[in-house]
Protein backbone atom coordinates (compact mmCIF):
# COMPACT_ATOMS: atom_id res chain seq x y z
CA UNK A 1 0.00 0.00 0.00
CA UNK A 2 2.62 2.50 -1.05
CA UNK A 3 -0.29 4.64 -2.28
CA UNK A 4 -1.29 5.45 1.25
CA UNK A 5 2.21 6.52 2.17
CA UNK A 6 2.34 8.79 -0.84
CA UNK A 7 -0.86 10.48 0.22
CA UNK A 8 0.11 11.04 3.81
CA UNK A 9 3.72 11.96 3.11
CA UNK A 10 2.53 15.15 1.49
CA UNK A 11 1.95 16.44 5.00
CA UNK A 12 4.43 17.15 7.79
CA UNK A 13 4.55 14.59 10.59
CA UNK A 14 2.33 16.61 12.86
CA UNK A 15 -0.89 15.72 14.56
CA UNK A 16 -2.74 18.77 13.30
CA UNK A 17 -2.65 17.44 9.74
CA UNK A 18 -4.44 14.18 10.54
CA UNK A 19 -7.85 15.32 9.39
CA UNK A 20 -6.44 16.54 6.08
CA UNK A 21 -4.69 13.20 5.60
CA UNK A 22 -7.86 11.29 6.38
CA UNK A 23 -9.82 13.40 3.91
CA UNK A 24 -7.27 12.72 1.18
CA UNK A 25 -7.28 9.00 1.88
CA UNK A 26 -11.08 9.01 1.82
CA UNK A 27 -11.06 10.78 -1.52
CA UNK A 28 -8.57 8.40 -3.05
CA UNK A 29 -10.04 5.09 -1.87
CA UNK A 30 -13.64 6.14 -1.28
CA UNK A 31 -13.12 4.97 2.29
CA UNK A 32 -10.43 4.72 4.96
CA UNK A 33 -8.69 1.37 4.85
CA UNK A 34 -7.59 0.06 8.21
CA UNK A 35 -4.02 0.04 7.05
CA UNK A 36 -4.20 3.75 6.34
CA UNK A 37 -5.45 4.48 9.82
CA UNK A 38 -2.59 2.46 11.27
CA UNK A 39 -0.01 4.13 9.05
CA UNK A 40 -1.18 7.62 9.91
CA UNK A 41 -1.16 6.69 13.59
CA UNK A 42 2.49 5.78 13.30
CA UNK A 43 3.38 8.67 11.01
CA UNK A 44 2.08 11.40 13.31
CA UNK A 45 2.76 9.43 16.48
CA UNK A 46 -0.84 9.53 17.67
CA UNK A 47 -2.75 6.67 19.30
CA UNK A 48 -4.89 4.62 16.92
CA UNK A 49 -7.87 5.18 19.22
CA UNK A 50 -7.72 8.93 18.55
CA UNK A 51 -7.79 8.42 14.83
CA UNK A 52 -10.54 5.85 15.05
CA UNK A 53 -12.55 8.31 17.09
CA UNK A 54 -12.13 10.93 14.36
CA UNK A 55 -12.85 8.55 11.51
CA UNK A 56 -16.11 7.46 13.11
CA UNK A 57 -17.11 10.98 14.09
CA UNK A 58 -17.05 12.84 10.78
CA UNK A 59 -19.73 11.97 8.28
CA UNK A 60 -17.38 12.74 5.41
CA UNK A 61 -15.15 9.87 6.50
CA UNK A 62 -16.12 6.25 6.18
CA UNK A 63 -14.51 3.03 7.35
CA UNK A 64 -16.52 0.97 4.91
CA UNK A 65 -16.03 1.33 1.16
CA UNK A 66 -18.52 3.76 -0.31
CA UNK A 67 -20.05 3.48 -3.75
CA UNK A 68 -18.53 5.04 -6.84
CA UNK A 69 -21.52 7.37 -6.85
CA UNK A 70 -22.66 8.77 -3.56
CA UNK A 71 -26.28 9.85 -3.65
CA UNK A 72 -27.22 12.40 -1.05
CA UNK A 73 -30.85 13.11 -0.49
CA UNK A 74 -31.53 16.23 1.51
CA UNK A 75 -33.83 15.64 4.43
CA UNK A 76 -33.64 19.15 5.85
CA UNK A 77 -36.84 20.90 6.86
CA UNK A 78 -37.72 22.32 3.45
CA UNK A 79 -36.91 19.12 1.59
CA UNK A 80 -38.64 16.99 4.19
CA UNK A 81 -41.84 18.99 3.76
CA UNK A 82 -41.54 18.52 0.04
CA UNK A 83 -41.50 14.74 0.46
CA UNK A 84 -37.82 13.83 0.46
CA UNK A 85 -38.87 10.55 2.09
CA UNK A 86 -40.64 9.57 -1.10
CA UNK A 87 -37.35 9.95 -2.96
CA UNK A 88 -35.59 7.78 -0.42
CA UNK A 89 -38.29 5.11 -0.82
CA UNK A 90 -37.99 5.31 -4.58
CA UNK A 91 -34.22 4.85 -4.39
CA UNK A 92 -34.82 1.79 -2.24
CA UNK A 93 -37.21 0.42 -4.85
CA UNK A 94 -34.63 0.84 -7.57
CA UNK A 95 -31.33 0.11 -5.86
CA UNK A 96 -32.40 -1.73 -2.68
CA UNK A 97 -30.30 0.46 -0.43
CA UNK A 98 -31.29 2.51 2.57
CA UNK A 99 -29.44 5.55 3.94
CA UNK A 100 -25.95 4.52 5.04
CA UNK A 101 -25.83 1.52 2.70
CA UNK A 102 -24.00 0.71 -0.51
CA UNK A 103 -25.13 -1.45 -3.42
CA UNK A 104 -23.48 -4.85 -3.71
CA UNK A 105 -21.76 -3.95 -6.95
CA UNK A 106 -20.15 -0.97 -5.21
CA UNK A 107 -21.71 1.53 -7.60
CA UNK A 108 -24.07 3.51 -5.36
CA UNK A 109 -24.21 4.67 -1.76
CA UNK A 110 -27.12 6.49 -0.21
CA UNK A 111 -26.92 9.14 2.46
CA UNK A 112 -29.23 11.73 3.87
CA UNK A 113 -28.05 15.23 4.72
CA UNK A 114 -29.62 18.07 6.61
CA UNK A 115 -30.11 21.07 4.33
CA UNK A 116 -27.81 21.80 1.44
CA UNK A 117 -28.63 25.49 1.44
CA UNK A 118 -30.73 25.10 -1.69
CA UNK A 119 -34.16 25.05 -0.10
CA UNK A 120 -35.66 27.10 -2.96
CA UNK A 121 -35.36 24.08 -5.23
CA UNK A 122 -36.44 21.50 -2.65
CA UNK A 123 -36.42 18.54 -2.65
CA UNK A 124 -32.75 18.37 -3.49
CA UNK A 125 -30.64 15.37 -4.41
CA UNK A 126 -26.89 15.33 -5.09
CA UNK A 127 -24.88 12.68 -6.89
CA UNK A 128 -21.18 13.10 -6.13
CA UNK A 129 -20.94 16.82 -6.83
CA UNK A 130 -23.90 17.32 -9.12
CA UNK A 131 -27.07 18.93 -7.78
CA UNK A 132 -30.59 18.05 -8.85
CA UNK A 133 -33.49 20.28 -7.77
CA UNK A 134 -37.27 19.82 -7.55
CA UNK A 135 -36.74 16.11 -7.86
CA UNK A 136 -39.73 13.85 -8.39
CA UNK A 137 -39.73 10.05 -8.00
CA UNK A 138 -39.83 9.72 -11.79
CA UNK A 139 -36.73 11.88 -12.03
CA UNK A 140 -34.93 9.71 -9.50
CA UNK A 141 -35.19 6.80 -11.91
CA UNK A 142 -33.82 8.90 -14.77
CA UNK A 143 -30.94 10.23 -12.70
CA UNK A 144 -29.90 6.79 -11.53
CA UNK A 145 -29.98 5.62 -15.15
CA UNK A 146 -27.62 8.46 -16.04
CA UNK A 147 -25.03 6.82 -13.82
CA UNK A 148 -25.57 3.37 -15.23
CA UNK A 149 -27.86 2.03 -12.55
CA UNK A 150 -30.84 -0.21 -13.35
CA UNK A 151 -29.93 -0.67 -17.01
CA UNK A 152 -31.80 -3.90 -17.41
CA UNK A 153 -35.17 -2.42 -16.62
CA UNK B 1 -9.09 34.74 50.70
CA UNK B 2 -12.44 34.00 52.29
CA UNK B 3 -15.47 32.89 50.32
CA UNK B 4 -18.91 32.01 51.59
CA UNK B 5 -20.37 28.64 50.65
CA UNK B 6 -23.94 27.99 51.78
CA UNK B 7 -23.40 30.62 54.44
CA UNK B 8 -20.21 29.05 55.76
CA UNK B 9 -16.95 31.00 55.61
CA UNK B 10 -14.27 29.03 53.82
CA UNK B 11 -10.66 29.87 53.07
CA UNK B 12 -9.59 29.46 49.46
CA UNK B 13 -6.40 29.94 47.50
CA UNK B 14 -6.66 32.11 44.44
CA UNK B 15 -7.24 29.85 41.44
CA UNK B 16 -8.30 26.85 43.49
CA UNK B 17 -11.26 24.97 42.06
CA UNK B 18 -14.54 25.68 43.79
CA UNK B 19 -15.38 21.99 44.20
CA UNK B 20 -12.12 21.39 46.08
CA UNK B 21 -12.73 24.33 48.38
CA UNK B 22 -16.22 23.12 49.18
CA UNK B 23 -15.16 19.53 49.83
CA UNK B 24 -12.23 20.60 51.98
CA UNK B 25 -14.74 22.47 54.11
CA UNK B 26 -17.07 19.55 54.43
CA UNK B 27 -19.66 20.75 51.94
CA UNK B 28 -20.77 17.97 49.62
CA UNK B 29 -21.43 18.67 45.96
CA UNK B 30 -22.45 15.72 43.77
CA UNK B 31 -20.07 14.83 40.92
CA UNK B 32 -19.93 12.18 38.22
CA UNK B 33 -17.13 12.99 35.80
CA UNK B 34 -14.71 14.20 38.46
CA UNK B 35 -11.67 12.33 39.74
CA UNK B 36 -9.15 13.85 42.12
CA UNK B 37 -6.39 12.17 40.18
CA UNK B 38 -7.24 13.62 36.78
CA UNK B 39 -7.62 17.07 35.25
CA UNK B 40 -11.27 18.17 35.19
CA UNK B 41 -13.28 17.50 32.06
CA UNK B 42 -16.47 19.25 33.12
CA UNK B 43 -18.77 17.12 31.02
CA UNK B 44 -21.47 15.78 33.34
CA UNK B 45 -22.56 19.15 34.80
CA UNK B 46 -24.04 17.60 37.90
CA UNK B 47 -21.66 19.66 40.06
CA UNK B 48 -23.19 22.98 39.03
CA UNK B 49 -23.62 25.63 41.73
CA UNK B 50 -24.85 29.19 41.94
CA UNK B 51 -22.24 31.91 42.32
CA UNK B 52 -23.35 35.32 43.57
CA UNK B 53 -21.03 38.17 42.82
CA UNK B 54 -21.84 41.86 43.17
CA UNK B 55 -25.50 41.01 43.65
CA UNK B 56 -25.70 38.94 40.49
CA UNK B 57 -26.12 35.22 40.39
CA UNK B 58 -24.90 32.83 37.73
CA UNK B 59 -24.50 29.10 37.31
CA UNK B 60 -20.99 27.66 37.16
CA UNK B 61 -19.48 24.18 36.92
CA UNK B 62 -17.76 23.88 40.28
CA UNK B 63 -15.22 21.19 39.38
CA UNK B 64 -13.58 23.42 36.78
CA UNK B 65 -14.39 26.84 38.22
CA UNK B 66 -11.33 28.56 39.67
CA UNK B 67 -12.04 30.88 42.59
CA UNK B 68 -10.65 34.29 41.69
CA UNK B 69 -12.46 36.69 44.00
CA UNK B 70 -14.61 37.00 47.07
CA UNK B 71 -17.74 35.21 46.00
CA UNK B 72 -20.79 33.77 47.65
CA UNK B 73 -21.80 30.28 46.62
CA UNK B 74 -25.05 28.37 46.86
CA UNK B 75 -24.63 24.66 46.25
CA UNK B 76 -28.16 23.53 46.91
CA UNK B 77 -30.57 26.34 46.00
CA UNK B 78 -33.97 25.66 44.46
CA UNK B 79 -32.62 26.70 41.07
CA UNK B 80 -29.69 24.31 41.33
CA UNK B 81 -31.82 21.44 42.57
CA UNK B 82 -34.24 21.93 39.67
CA UNK B 83 -31.43 21.95 37.15
CA UNK B 84 -29.86 18.83 38.63
CA UNK B 85 -33.27 17.20 38.51
CA UNK B 86 -33.53 17.89 34.78
CA UNK B 87 -30.03 16.57 34.19
CA UNK B 88 -30.81 13.42 36.12
CA UNK B 89 -34.02 12.90 34.22
CA UNK B 90 -31.97 12.90 31.03
CA UNK B 91 -29.37 10.58 32.52
CA UNK B 92 -32.15 8.26 33.61
CA UNK B 93 -33.45 8.23 30.08
CA UNK B 94 -30.09 6.87 29.02
CA UNK B 95 -29.24 4.53 31.89
CA UNK B 96 -32.58 3.74 33.57
CA UNK B 97 -31.27 0.82 35.61
CA UNK B 98 -27.96 2.22 36.76
CA UNK B 99 -27.60 2.26 40.54
CA UNK B 100 -25.51 5.44 40.83
CA UNK B 101 -27.88 7.43 38.68
CA UNK B 102 -30.98 5.89 40.24
CA UNK B 103 -29.76 6.88 43.69
CA UNK B 104 -29.02 10.46 42.67
CA UNK B 105 -32.28 10.70 40.75
CA UNK B 106 -34.22 9.65 43.81
CA UNK B 107 -32.47 12.29 45.86
CA UNK B 108 -33.55 14.97 43.40
CA UNK B 109 -36.96 13.54 42.62
CA UNK B 110 -36.21 12.83 38.97
CA UNK B 111 -38.23 10.15 37.20
CA UNK B 112 -37.68 8.16 34.03
CA UNK B 113 -39.30 10.12 31.25
CA UNK B 114 -41.97 8.02 29.60
CA UNK B 115 -41.68 9.36 26.12
CA UNK B 116 -38.25 7.94 25.38
CA UNK B 117 -37.60 4.34 24.55
CA UNK B 118 -34.72 3.24 26.68
CA UNK B 119 -32.06 0.57 26.66
CA UNK B 120 -32.24 -1.03 30.09
CA UNK B 121 -28.81 -2.63 29.88
CA UNK B 122 -26.95 0.61 29.27
CA UNK B 123 -24.79 1.96 32.09
CA UNK B 124 -22.50 4.45 30.36
CA UNK B 125 -23.39 8.14 30.58
CA UNK B 126 -20.64 9.07 28.10
CA UNK B 127 -18.88 11.38 30.52
CA UNK B 128 -15.47 10.56 29.04
CA UNK B 129 -13.63 10.08 32.32
CA UNK B 130 -12.40 6.60 31.38
CA UNK B 131 -10.93 7.92 28.13
CA UNK B 132 -9.14 10.64 30.08
CA UNK B 133 -7.77 8.13 32.58
CA UNK B 134 -6.46 5.86 29.83
CA UNK B 135 -4.87 8.81 28.07
CA UNK B 136 -3.27 10.14 31.24
CA UNK B 137 -1.66 6.79 31.90
CA UNK B 138 -0.22 6.85 28.42
CA UNK B 139 -2.04 3.93 26.85
CA UNK B 140 -4.89 5.64 24.99
CA UNK B 141 -6.43 2.29 24.21
CA UNK B 142 -10.00 3.57 24.29
CA UNK B 143 -11.80 6.59 22.90
CA UNK B 144 -15.28 7.75 22.11
CA UNK B 145 -16.51 6.22 18.89
CA UNK B 146 -19.26 7.40 16.50
CA UNK B 147 -21.50 10.30 17.35
CA UNK B 148 -25.06 11.17 18.20
CA UNK B 149 -27.23 8.30 19.37
CA UNK B 150 -24.66 5.67 18.43
CA UNK B 151 -21.83 7.29 20.39
CA UNK B 152 -20.05 4.93 22.77
CA UNK B 153 -16.70 4.23 24.37
CA UNK B 154 -14.67 1.47 22.77
CA UNK B 155 -11.36 0.27 21.41
CA UNK B 156 -10.60 0.75 17.69
CA UNK B 157 -12.74 -1.62 15.60
CA UNK B 158 -14.16 -3.03 18.87
CA UNK B 159 -11.20 -5.40 18.92
CA UNK B 160 -8.72 -6.23 21.68
CA UNK B 161 -6.32 -3.30 21.66
CA UNK B 162 -2.55 -3.62 21.36
CA UNK B 163 -2.17 -0.64 23.65
CA UNK B 164 -4.38 -1.93 26.47
CA UNK B 165 -2.36 -3.22 29.43
CA UNK B 166 -5.37 -4.33 31.42
CA UNK B 167 -4.71 -1.95 34.30
CA UNK B 168 -8.43 -1.39 34.81
CA UNK B 169 -8.05 2.34 35.51
CA UNK B 170 -10.97 3.06 33.20
CA UNK B 171 -13.26 0.78 35.18
CA UNK B 172 -11.90 2.19 38.42
CA UNK B 173 -12.72 5.83 37.61
CA UNK B 174 -16.07 5.14 35.94
CA UNK B 175 -18.78 6.77 38.07
CA UNK B 176 -21.50 4.41 36.91
CA UNK B 177 -19.60 1.14 36.90
CA UNK B 178 -20.20 0.75 33.20
CA UNK B 179 -16.98 -0.99 32.23
CA UNK B 180 -17.00 -4.75 32.62
CA UNK B 181 -13.93 -6.18 34.23
CA UNK B 182 -13.81 -9.85 35.16
CA UNK B 183 -11.29 -11.89 37.08
CA UNK B 184 -11.29 -15.67 36.99
CA UNK B 185 -8.53 -18.25 37.57
CA UNK B 186 -5.75 -15.69 37.40
CA UNK B 187 -7.06 -14.13 34.22
CA UNK B 188 -8.45 -10.61 34.00
CA UNK B 189 -10.75 -9.84 31.08
CA UNK B 190 -11.43 -6.28 30.03
CA UNK B 191 -12.27 -4.71 26.65
CA UNK B 192 -12.41 -8.18 25.03
CA UNK B 193 -8.83 -8.93 26.00
CA UNK B 194 -7.46 -11.50 28.46
CA UNK B 195 -4.58 -10.68 30.79
CA UNK B 196 -2.54 -12.96 32.98
CA UNK B 197 -2.48 -11.75 36.56
CA UNK B 198 0.65 -11.61 38.69
CA UNK B 199 0.76 -12.44 42.40
CA UNK B 200 2.20 -10.26 45.13
CA UNK B 201 5.47 -11.81 46.31
CA UNK B 202 4.54 -11.36 49.92
CA UNK B 203 0.86 -12.04 50.46
CA UNK B 204 0.31 -14.03 47.29
CA UNK B 205 -2.70 -12.11 46.12
CA UNK B 206 -3.17 -11.17 42.48
CA UNK B 207 -2.42 -7.48 42.14
CA UNK B 208 -1.53 -6.56 38.56
CA UNK B 209 -1.36 -7.85 35.01
CA UNK B 210 1.86 -8.98 33.38
CA UNK B 211 1.48 -6.28 30.76
CA UNK B 212 1.10 -3.65 33.46
CA UNK B 213 4.38 -4.65 35.09
CA UNK B 214 6.16 -4.73 31.75
CA UNK B 215 4.76 -1.31 30.95
CA UNK B 216 5.99 0.19 34.21
CA UNK B 217 9.39 -1.42 33.75
CA UNK B 218 9.68 0.10 30.32
CA UNK B 219 8.51 3.55 31.37
CA UNK B 220 10.63 3.88 34.46
CA UNK B 221 14.29 3.06 34.63
CA UNK B 222 14.07 0.74 37.56
CA UNK B 223 13.07 -2.88 37.44
CA UNK B 224 9.93 -3.87 39.23
CA UNK B 225 10.83 -7.55 39.34
CA UNK B 226 11.99 -7.41 42.93
CA UNK B 227 9.30 -4.95 43.92
CA UNK B 228 6.48 -7.27 42.97
CA UNK B 229 4.32 -6.32 45.88
CA UNK B 230 0.72 -5.29 46.00
CA UNK B 231 -0.19 -1.87 47.37
CA UNK B 232 -1.02 -3.18 50.81
CA UNK B 233 2.28 -5.03 51.23
CA UNK B 234 4.19 -2.13 49.77
CA UNK B 235 2.72 0.18 52.37
CA UNK B 236 3.51 -2.28 55.10
CA UNK B 237 7.08 -2.57 53.88
CA UNK B 238 7.46 1.19 53.76
CA UNK B 239 6.03 1.38 57.27
CA UNK B 240 8.52 -1.18 58.55
CA UNK B 241 11.35 0.69 56.92
CA UNK B 242 10.18 3.89 58.55
CA UNK B 243 9.99 2.14 61.89
CA UNK B 244 13.57 0.91 61.48
CA UNK B 245 14.73 4.41 60.71
CA UNK B 246 13.03 5.74 63.80
CA UNK B 247 14.44 3.03 65.98
CA UNK B 248 17.92 3.69 64.64
CA UNK B 249 17.36 7.32 65.39
CA UNK B 250 16.32 6.65 68.97
CA UNK B 251 19.40 4.64 69.74
S1 LIG C 1 -17.67 4.10 30.68
FE1 LIG C 1 -17.96 5.23 32.62
S2 LIG C 1 -16.21 6.67 32.68
FE2 LIG C 1 -16.40 5.95 30.57
S3 LIG C 1 -17.69 7.48 29.55
FE3 LIG C 1 -19.06 5.83 30.25
S4 LIG C 1 -19.76 6.52 32.27
FE4 LIG C 1 -17.97 7.78 31.77
S1 LIG D 1 -33.73 21.61 3.40
FE1 LIG D 1 -32.94 20.66 1.65
S2 LIG D 1 -31.73 22.20 0.80
FE2 LIG D 1 -32.46 23.13 2.61
S1 LIG E 1 -18.18 16.72 38.08
FE1 LIG E 1 -18.13 18.72 37.38
S2 LIG E 1 -18.91 18.56 35.39
FE2 LIG E 1 -18.85 16.50 36.04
Amino acid sequence: MSNIMEIIKKYPREKRYTLAMLQDVQKHFNYIPRQALEMISEYVNTPLSNLYSMATFYKALSLKPKGKYVIKVCDGTACHIRSSMVLIDEIYNILKIRPGETTEDGMFSLETVNCLGSCAIAPVMVVNDKYYGKVSPAMVREIIKEYGGEKNE
Amino acid sequence: MIIKIDGKECTAQKGEYLLNVARRNGIEIPTLCHSDALPGIGSCRICIVEVVEKGRSRIVTSCIFPVMGEIEVLTNSKKIRDMRKTLLMLYLARVPENETIKKLAKEYGAKVPQRFSVDKSEDCILCGLCVKACESLGSSAISTVNRGVTKKVSTPYDEPSKECIGCGSCAFVCPTNAIRIEEKNGIRTIWNKDFELVRCKKCGEYFATKEQIEYINKKKDFNLEDEMLCDKCKKKKAGERLKDVFEDYKE
